[in-house]
């Protein structure tokens, strides 16, 4: 382990990138769904020639060009910052493998926002063949990228057999291809282009809801148009979601049942919970618009666009979520654990020490001091000490020993152990391994911090 | 497939005219106007109750009153494939049903909508919303873990108050000196036979007075000519906005109940301590933090018995204000009621917030 | 364009346009099944929780105990038979028996006593013969379920009869 573990209270690391790319992906996806949206509405309003639909889809466009290129580009950026910060050994690992592939998608991203910027300053300053043109430009360039990223977000779920039988030989990059187009690609691809449209729709109708006036004739009329674009995710989302899922390796699937008879603490029942939500989510959407917009455009006015957009929301956040969890307890499926330790090097870590690997702990002498780098290392890339998946709530009520039992199981990870299915095994020397028990018995115990022992609530939110 | 349709339509119009039904539906109309969003918590109140009928038909399958009580949510909740689930959004439904009749009675009660001829449906409004609390109180002891456990023994303090009687109907609702199994057992009683065999009947009187009377418009509406309101049908147009309404709650409720699922205590256990800052819930924080400030004020039983007379006669008042409230021009009476209603809800929350503060 | 063949466009339009109508409605429709199923299926899984529960336990026909040959004679083995309690015994005369665990008058789990050579439940004292399960004496109405046992190399397989 290269790099020292990022700190966040509360929420951990790993909800900076969570928060961060759900904002993100709500976003980007609607520039990828709204650049075809904006050259199919204007070819229409030009063929009917539609001369007032054509100054709203230019008010629209700018609404479209800021929240892309400034929210969808920072937030972009941000997940690098987040990845880097957050789990350095994974997107080195990443880098290794895609830097092809990021470079390409960081030049379509470049087309991507110039496209965005002239198609919004030359309405009615060039021919409408041209102008026109510039948005199909837009809109090829922003699939592109999606394109691109689809490959890594979903090598990293299924890298492939292929793919896996070269990692830690050094010549990977030979399985470059079958590792970008890997088992879920497709399906992921088509769910994602569904959410693209399903975004346009949305956005679109927020868009409207404030910028056309609300006596014109017009506005029920694009109102209604949009609400169109829903129906493609509606009708085939349930069919690319069970191709996605039929795809999946056994291992992955079965992380979704975890959740359906407990709620138990420790339990790992996230995955379950949130795919429910992403169900209700997108159902409800579609529901939402056929009732507000689509039955009843006239009335339709910022504040039920609000309600949709919540629940777009809701469904993007869960989906993204769900698809990291199904992961677990991989960060690279079968190469990298969620920590950030390669498989490969597991045994290696064990033999010689996890610390002893560890530069940033070097100053760690005391017992408990090795236990909290320890902790660093290998248990705060998911857990926090008092927040998310807190380690005092998930091990109230142990003492030492049991802390210590609970240790070894994840360190022996033997084939009927429960942690196997969402937990990486715990990898160090014996005395590494006795200093985490220390550290962690130290967190747990009821005095250890500074909070009131009352439990007034048990909400098992993990 | 058409004309199947169309016969069956007819073989159930012929018996049941559902002609008719239909054309009143869309003869009915609701008034269109700036407050009209305040028109779907009626609704929104009808729709958490009914899923509280499903979901509490589902727990029935499962849950076993009397000394398996704990046991049988416990297997609810951590082994019966979504069990969890069935139970979060019973709990959550349980919340938010109440916070919508609350909002629903405060916006009537804005809105003047007590006003003849609607008093009957102030109270049985009134009515619903106490079986409502009924339902809450009764329906928190079934698990019969440590938090419900106490918080029921507290509650059941309240009634003990009563001059003569209170003691006796506490003890009566106990089933002995202390809140045990034999407790669950007739709360559940209470709270899955007596409570929805009274609620039903009464939830169908309040929904009967609506469709008789149609919806009240706040009196600055009323104020207007009749060319300047608005109305839109009740049918289609009216009912597909409810719908999208219940559809956003369903949603908010699955959210919620996936997010924040219902956990389970410690068993209920007599002879430990009651856990610190122990409290009732929130619909119920207003009058716990009242009561206890009259305590406090006045140290002794006394102190507490004159809250509760206070806290009752506060009650009467609510309930009366039809008959004081009465005319139909915006009089002193008119705005006496509305400083009335603004000073319930502000002392509801104020005492509700401090209820929080003051556990720490 | 005469009248008669605006009409008639008119008529194949409305063809086409109630055949798309169909077409729209039996899809949304379809969809719209395929999530109330979704929205159904927890409620589905709910209501049947205790047949698959049931259904996997009375799949379990063999139970492997790993190093139970070790067991020294004159005792016994609790152990768990798909979702039962169940004993194996090893006798002194180094044969071996394995019954269900669940006294057959109220359920109580039972208990071998090696020195008494019988198996006893403490609830209302009824007595079984170890080597048969048979109700030797007290409320028993039937013999303990007897299974098959088999020693191997590493373990002791016992099934159902």
């Amino acid at each position: 382990m290269n790099y020292p573990a990022w700190d966040v209270a509360h929420i951990g690391s790993g909800w900076v990138i969570g928060i961060i790319a759900i904002f993100h992906v709500l976003i980007s996806h609607f520039a990828v769904g709204g650049g075809l949206y904006l050259p199919i509405a204007e070819r229409k309003a030009l063929k009917e020639g539609r001369r007032e639909w054509l100054n709203l889809l230019r008010k629209h466009s700018r609404f479209f060009l800021i929240l892309t290129g400034v929210f969808g580009a920072v937030s972009g950026v941000g997940i690098w910052f987040a990845i880097g910060l957050a789990n350095p050994e994974a997107t080195s690992a990443l880098i290794h493998n895609f830097v092809f592939a990021w470079a390409a998608e960081w030049v379509f991203f470049l087309v991507e926002l110039s496209c965005a910027a002239v198609y919004y300053y030359t309405w009615d300053r060039v021919s409408p063949r041209f102008h026109l043109a510039v948005g199909w430009l837009y809109a090829a360039a922003s699939l592109a990228t999606l394109i691109i990223i689809n490959g890594i977000l979903t090598f990293m779920l299924t890298p492939g057999e292929a793919w896996l039988s070269a990692a830690g030989t050094g010549r990977e990059a030979s399985q470059f291809w079958p590792a970008f187009f890997n088992p879920v690609y497709w399906p992921s691809l088509f769910l994602r282009i569904l959410v693209c449209l399903n975004l346009a729709g949305v956005w679109a109708l927020a868009s409207y809801s404030k910028i056309a006036k609300a006596s014109d004739g017009l506005r029920a009329e694009t109102l209604r148009w949009s609400a169109r674009w829903i129906a493609p995710g509606f009708l085939l989302l349930p069919v690319f979601l069970a191709w996605f899922l039929w795809s999946l390796p056994e291992p992955r699937r079965a992380l979704l049942e975890l959740g359906v008879h407990t709620i138990g603490p420790g339990a790992f029942t996230q995955a379950t919970r949130a795919a429910l939500v992403v169900l209700v989510a997108s159902a409800g959407v579609a529901g939402l618009v056929y009732l507000f917009a689509w039955k009843s455009p006239r009335d339709f006015g910022f504040s039920h666009a609000a309600a949709v957009l919540a629940l777009a929301a809701a469904a993007t956040g869960a989906g993204e979520y769900t698809r990291e969890l199904l992961r677990k307890p991989y960060v690279v499926v079968r190469y990298m654990y969620s920590n950030g330790v390669r498989v490969q090097d597991a045994a290696r870590f064990n033999r010689e020490g996890f610390l002893t690997r560890s530069l940033w702990a070097a100053g760690a002498a005391s017992l408990e001091k090795r236990g909290e780098a320890m902790f660093r290392g290998q248990c705060m890339a998911c857990h926090t000490r008092k927040g998310y998946r807190s380690m005092r709530r998930l091990l109230a009520g142990r003492n030492e020993e049991s802390i210590g039992n609970l240790l070894r199981t994840l360190h022996e990870r033997k084939e009927d152990s429960p942690y196997r299915a969402f937990m990486p095994p715990l990898v160090g020397t014996e005395e590494e391994i006795a200093a985490l028990k220390t550290y962690l018995a130290k967190l747990a115990a009821p005095s250890g911090g500074e909070e009131k022992p009352a439990v007034v609530k048990q909400i098992a939110s993990q | 497939m058409k004309q199947a349709r169309h016969s069956l339509y007819k073989w159930l119009d012929e018996r049941l005219d559902l002609t008719e039904i239909l054309a009143f539906a869309r003869k009915k109309t609701v008034p269109v106007h700036r407050r009209s969003f305040w028109y779907y918590w009626g609704g929104l109140s009808l729709f958490f109750f009914l899923v509280q009928a499903l979901t509490g038909t589902l727990l029935l399958i499962y849950y076993r009153p009397g000394p398996e009580a704990y046991e049988s949510v416990r297997q609810i909740t951590y082994e019966i494939d979504f069990g969890w689930l069935i139970r979060s959004i019973h709990s959550w439904a349980a919340n938010l049903m109440i916070f919508a009749v609350m909002t629903h009675m405060f916006s009537v009660f804005f809105m003047k909508a007590y006003r003849k001829p609607r008093e009957l449906g102030w109270w049985s409004g009134l009515g619903l919303l106490g079986l409502a609390l009924f339902f809450g109180f009764s329906g928190y002891l079934l698990p019969m873990d440590e938090l419900s456990y106490f918080a029921t023994k507290v509650g059941l303090e309240i009634p003990a108050l009563i001059p003569w009687v209170g003691p006796k109907a506490a003890a009566l609702l106990r089933g002995g000196v202390d809140v045990s199994a034999v407790t669950t057992q007739r709360f559940f009683a209470l709270h899955a036979a007596v409570l929805p065999a009274l609620f039903v009947p009464l939830l169908a009187f309040h929904l009967w007075l609506v469709q008789k009377h149609g919806n009240a418009v706040p009196p600055s509406e009323e104020l207007k000519p009749p060319e300047q309101r608005r109305s839109i049908p009740f049918f289609p147009d009216f009912a597909l906005k409810d719908l999208a309404m219940w559809l956003i709650a369903l949603n908010l409720l699955v959210l919620l109940a996936a997010m924040f699922p219902q956990g389970l205590g410690q068993p209920a256990d007599p002879l430990a301590p009651a856990p610190q800052g122990i409290h009732p819930e929130w619909y119920f924080m207003s009058s716990f933090q009242t009561l206890k400030m009259f305590g406090k004020w006045f140290p002794g039983t006394a102190g507490e018995a004159l809250g509760l007379i206070v806290f009752n006669l506060g009650l009467a008042i609510w309930a009366l204000i039809p008959l004081y409230d009465n005319k139909r021009a915006w009089g002193l009476r008119a705005r006496i009621a509305s400083y009335i209603g603004l000073a319930a809800l502000a002392l509801l929350v104020l005492t509700t917030v401090w209820g929080y503060l003051a556990l720490d | 364009m005469s009248e008669e063949a605006s009409m008639e466009q008119n008529s194949a339009g409305e063809k086409s346009g109630m055949k798309r109508r169909l077409f729209v409605r039996t899809t949304l429709g379809a969809a719209g099944l395929a999530y109330a199923g979704a929205l159904g299926y927890p409620v589905y899984r709910y209501l049947a929780a205790p047949v698959e529960q049931a259904e996997r336990e009375a799949a379990v026909t063999e139970a492997v105990l790993k190093d139970a040959q070790k067991l020294p004679p004159g005792t016994a083995l609790m152990f768990r038979f798909g979702a039962r309690p169940a004993m194996l015994i090893h006798h002194r005369d180094g044969a071996w028996t394995a019954f269900d665990a669940v006294c057959t008058h109220l359920g109580c789990t039972v208990r071998f006593e090696p020195e008494r050579r019988r198996i006893h439940c403490a609830c209302h004292g009824g007595v079984y013969d170890p080597k048969t399960g048979a109700n030797l004496a007290g409320p028993p109405p039937r013999p303990l379920r007897a299974y098959r046992v088999k020693v191997v190399e590493e373990a002791v397989v016992v099934s159902r009869v």
